[in-house]
């Protein structure tokens, strides 16, 4: 077969080529340690690649490398989804313009032993109007509850979406995604410009 | 390359400001950030003799002299000729493409450009041609701005280009997508 696409047949789209293509992002934030890299891994299924940018200037003149983890998953033929880590830093919003522009929204994973790593990624997203849902880490149901009450405590909007989510667990990542897309959605909807108010059915699962 | 038969050359460039090229231009980079702390004294005239690049990009070249594959990153920056932003607006998750056009002439691109074009044999993003040939995204942004506007490779533009949102019919894509995962 001479055709072109068959030429490099492992790393294609599973389309067939000349297929309109498209791409989304999602971003995955939360605090050092608290399974970011494996919440992507676990539905790319291989390696994270590493991409370094050049981070905007902060106060003090100096100019670093940021590195950004990301995998990609093609959802159809022609839609290749991009997860990408924010990238820590010393002040966690710089560098950050280019990973969140255009994202369908964000999953900011908590660690509930540590909730204080996660606050600035919600606090950002908040002032962003960027949707996000908060995915509860290293928790036991029984105690789901208070968390959810002390982190409505916070201030965090009462429409943010609060889940349990193991990141090494594929299905549970998959649920994380699917209602962080949903709640995009909505909030989507939400903010459309026009006089109409209503809301869309139900997704039917 | 030992760093002796540099002192010559450097003067020579500075006789005929008008014949250097990008690679006379980087060459003294590399060598002059190489030599930095014995010859602290002799670079700065070194640096203003090249006026190509202004004042301000010189010390982002230095300071990302410091990180670990300095080299092939100051290379990268002459590649782009010190610019930093590409005329074409490309996202991070934005897909490229070969096309026909440059499979058909693969055997006189640039080395950069010949790279990308294997690369993109199949879509990439931005993300993933940056991440797969070690360049910064800035760098590549430019690389792959050039290449498109030379036809050489086809942008397929993300349906969140422009606004600041994807719209409804493509979160509608990506969650029943991720429902068949």
């Amino acid at each position: 077969m001479d055709y072109v696409g068959s030429r490099f047949p492992e790393f294609g789209p599973p389309g067939p080529p000349g297929r309109e293509l498209t791409s989304a992002k999602i971003v995955v934030a939360g605090g050092f340690g608290v399974g970011k890299s494996t919440f992507i891994r676990s539905i790319v299924e291989n390696d994270l690649l590493t991409m370094s940018s050049l981070a905007p200037e902060r106060a003090g003149g100096v100019t670093e490398l940021v590195r950004i983890q990301f995998g990609r998953v093609w959802l159809d033929p022609g839609l290749a989804l991009h997860l990408f880590v924010a990238p820590q830093w010393q002040d966690p919003r710089a560098g950050w313009n280019d990973v969140v522009r255009g994202a369908v929204g964000a999953v900011v994973l908590f660690d509930v032993m540590r909730p204080a790593d996660s606050v600035d990624a919600m606090r950002y997203f908040e002032d962003q109007n960027i949707p996000y849902v908060l995915a509860l880490n290293n928790i036991h149901a029984s105690v789901r509850s208070d968390v959810t009450a002390i982190i409505r405590g916070m201030g965090i909007s009462p429409d943010v979406p609060v889940m349990n989510c193991d990141p090494r667990v594929r299905l549970s990542v998959r649920e994380a995604l699917i209602s962080l897309t949903e709640h995009a959605k909505l909030d989507r909807w939400r903010r459309r410009p026009g006089p109409d108010e209503t809301t869309p059915l139900a997704p039917v699962c | 390359m030992s760093p002796s038969p540099d002192a010559p050359r450097r003067r020579s460039r500075a006789e005929t400001p008008a014949e250097q090229t990008f690679a006379d231009l980087m060459n003294g980079f590399s060598l002059d950030s190489g030599r930095k702390r014995p010859r602290t004294t002799e670079q700065e005239p070194a640096r203003e003799a090249t006026p190509v690049v202004p004042q301000a990009d010189a010390r982002a070249f230095e300071s990302s002299v410091q990180e670990t594959h300095e080299s092939s990153i100051v290379r990268a920056y002459a590649w782009t000729g010190g610019r930093t932003r590409s005329n074409i607006d490309l996202e991070i998750e934005t897909l490229v493409s070969a096309n026909d056009q440059s499979r058909h002439s693969a055997g006189i691109l640039q080395a950069e450009h010949q790279r990308v074009v294997e690369l993109c044999h199949s879509p990439r993003s931005v993300a993933e041609v940056a991440a797969l040939m070690r360049l910064p995204l800035g760098v590549v942004k430019v690389l792959l701005g050039d290449m498109a506007e030379r036809g050489l490779v086809d942008v397929h533009q993300t349906a969140s280009a422009g606004g600041d949102t994807p719209d409804l019919g493509l979160m509608e894509r990506v969650l029943s997508g991720l429902r068949r995962l």
